[in-house]
């Protein structure tokens, strides 16, 4: 069985340099194109900061109770996913999401979620891309309950210093 | 302890499989009127349509109860219960005695009263028999008749079969209890760039043929025709429980522990009337994540808890083509009758729409098509929390959107998707 684990948000820490999306293209997609990205940094308007949106796998998810298709499952790791076959491309998981989450494919209108990268013994893609900005970090779900990471992801101040002050790598 | 379930549908399912889920070593019986394991009627459209093979419908397999433990009276229809002696009788003269009983029996099809609605190629879309009746039928010309939610998917259905079709809607606008009409206008435009014809304020009179559909005959015109369907809307199941002595009003009526006016005996799902989660008033919403939610309170209450159910919410997406639209909360009209000052906030973007009805300062419910229904999801959680519109606006002005702004990005993204410039 993969091993569980949570992606913690530090909105602040982000930049906006978008690694992540690029990171996550390539990883699933083979492919460095933001669009396919299942993890997406939302820029506040204007000059309001950045921050990293990706799926919090509620524990009472409501995008599990609102697909016609069933296509939204629980994985073994604990992650909520589309499952392709399934999936009719409705979007009602996206419009029920608290965070707007779910990324809608741009070649088959089906919606993909972060799967923690299920299959990737090291960390997921966009935590790696992210390593010097810091504001993406694996977590055992131990270490930070999903709750947390969820809260984190929804009620930070984003934006607690001027914009452009710190930048990726520096 | 005996727990008697009847109705395999989306409720009942969730019941007898949560309370194993749970551990529960209950007796757990299952009555269906049908003749197969559960499926999910929200998945109809889309087998009759080709999206998805049919097995892609079924929410458990056969297997599943065996391995569970939980016994499925296919074809054993209930027809009485006996709540003095604890036993429900089915329509094959079986009785089937019970500890706990949990009415989980959905709703019907309303056939309205209609000449000529029991000729050959008149149809429903509720059950998965409707389904495969359809799939098997053979036409090249349909009519709709009522354009909520299942019309209109039946509609897109039909046509991705080859079909054309048209969709009959007394209402002079379509999903009228879904959408307001401003709505629900840009919706019909873009049913009819797709192909099928949507009339408005039309009522059909009969349907004509010798033996077969031939055509339908509205207050306007006569439309040739060779496959009807009917989407006329879902009466609540209340025979059951009314002739039982349990009380019912427009569903069963139950208490917050979703038990019916006779202790011991529970009900969820599409045959229950319950509260709107947000404001309090009486519901009847007939949606799957209510019918879930109601069934896994009914699952606690068995289980010994005290569990209360907050109350059910309407939400539903319009989805045809490439045309993606949602609804969430009341719509104006539903308003209507109330108190209060009404702001509707609207906003436009080529070919994408927002509407957010906000009453009283707070928002009450919401309509977006394309790129706006992307965010619903904000608008849905500020209605939940009640949050207060003129505060997130004052608050804007106060500290602005700039990078010092203090304000949670939910919050900020609200604020700009209503546009609140302060
Ligand atoms: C075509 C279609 C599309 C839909 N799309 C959506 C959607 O996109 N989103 C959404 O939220 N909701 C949708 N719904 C509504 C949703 O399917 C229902 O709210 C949900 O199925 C209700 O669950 P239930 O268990 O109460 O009833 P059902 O799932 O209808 O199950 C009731 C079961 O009880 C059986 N039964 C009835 N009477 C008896 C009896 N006397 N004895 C034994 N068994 C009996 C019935 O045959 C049925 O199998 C749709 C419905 C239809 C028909």
């Amino acid at each position: 069985m993969a091993e569980r684990r949570e992606i913690r948000v530090i909105a602040e820490r982000c930049t906006g340099c978008r690694r992540c999306e690029i990171a996550c293209s390539m990883g699933h997609c083979g492919m460095p194109t933001p669009e396919r990205s299942r993890i997406r940094v939302l820029r506040l308007p204007p000059e309001g900061g950045h921050v990293p949106v990706l799926c919090q796998a509620c524990e009472d998810a409501p995008c599990l109770k609102v697909c016609p298709m069933n296509a939204r499952v629980r994985a073994e790791t604990g992650a909520v996913i589309t499952e392709a076959e399934a999936c009719i491309g409705c979007r009602a998981c996206l419009y029920i999401c608290p965070y707007g989450a779910p990324a809608v494919a741009p070649e088959d209108g089906k919606t993909v979620t972060c799967d923690r990268c299920a299959d990737l013994p090291g960390a997921p893609w966009c935590v790696a891309a992210c390593r010097d900005c810091g504001a993406l970090e694996a977590v055992r779900p131990g270490e930070a309950p999903r709750r947390a990471c969820r809260d984190a992801a929804a009620a930070l101040r984003p934006v607690l210093r001027p914009a452009g002050s710190r930048r990726c790598g520096s | 302890m005996r727990v008697l379930i009847v109705g395999n549908g989306i409720a009942g399912g969730e019941v007898a499989f949560g309370l194993r889920r749970a551990g529960s070593g209950a007796e757990i019986t299952i009555l269906s009127a049908e003749t197969t394991p559960e499926y999910d009627p929200c998945s109809l459209p889309y087998y009759l349509g080709g999206e998805v093979p049919r097995e892609r419908v079924f929410r458990r397999r056969w297997e599943d109860y065996r391995t569970a433990g939980i016994r499925l009276e296919t074809g054993e229809k209930a027809v009485a219960i006996d709540p003095a002696s604890r036993c429900v009788r089915t329509a094959s003269g079986r009785e089937h005695p019970y500890d706990r009983l949990v009415l989980a029996h959905g709703g019907s099809l309303f056939v309205p009263p209609i000449a000529g609605i029991d000729k050959r190629g008149v149809h429903g879309c509720k059950q998965l028999p409707d389904a495969d009746r359809l799939d098997r039928h053979r036409g090249s010309r349909a009519v709709v008749i009522g354009s909520g939610a299942i019309g209109i998917e039946a509609a897109e259905a039909l046509k991705k079969r080859g079909y054309a079709v048209t969709v009959i809607e007394v209402m002079d606008w379509i999903l009228p209890a879904l959408f307001d009409p401003e709505t629900a206008g840009r919706l019909k435009r873009r049913l009819e760039r797709c192909g099928i014809a949507a009339l408005t304020g039309e009522k059909v009179l009969r349907i004509e043929g010798t033996e077969a559909v031939a055509a339908v005959v509205t207050d306007r015109r006569t439309i040739p025709c060779d496959t009807v369907v009917l989407a006329t809307g879902v009466v609540p199941g209340v025979e059951l429980a009314r002739t039982a002595g349990i009380d019912v009003g427009r569903g069963i009526r139950v208490n917050e522990r979703l038990e019916t006016s006779l202790p011991g005996i529970y009900a969820c799902g599409d045959c229950v009337e319950t509260v709107d989660a947000c404001t309090g008033e009486d519901a009847m919403f007939q949606l799957k994540h209510n019918a879930l939610e109601q069934a896994r309170v009914v699952t606690r209450n068995l289980l010994g808890a005290s569990a209360s159910y907050p109350g059910a919410w309407a939400f539903a997406r319009a989805h045809f083509f490439d045309t993606h639209a949602v609804t969430f909360g009341k719509t104006t009209r539903a308003t209507q009758c109330e108190l209060g000052d009404l702001e509707i906030v609207e906003r436009e973007a080529g070919d994408d729409y927002l509407r957010v009805i906000v009453k009283e300062g707070v928002i009450v419910g919401g309509q977006a098509i394309g790129r706006f229904a992307d965010a619903a999801g904000l608008l849905i959680g500020a209605m939940w929390r009640r949050e207060s519109v003129p505060a997130l606006r004052a608050r804007r002005a106060l500290l602005g959107d700039g990078p010092h702004g203090t304000l949670a990005w939910t919050t900020r993204r609200l604020g700009e998707l209503l546009g609140l410039a302060g």
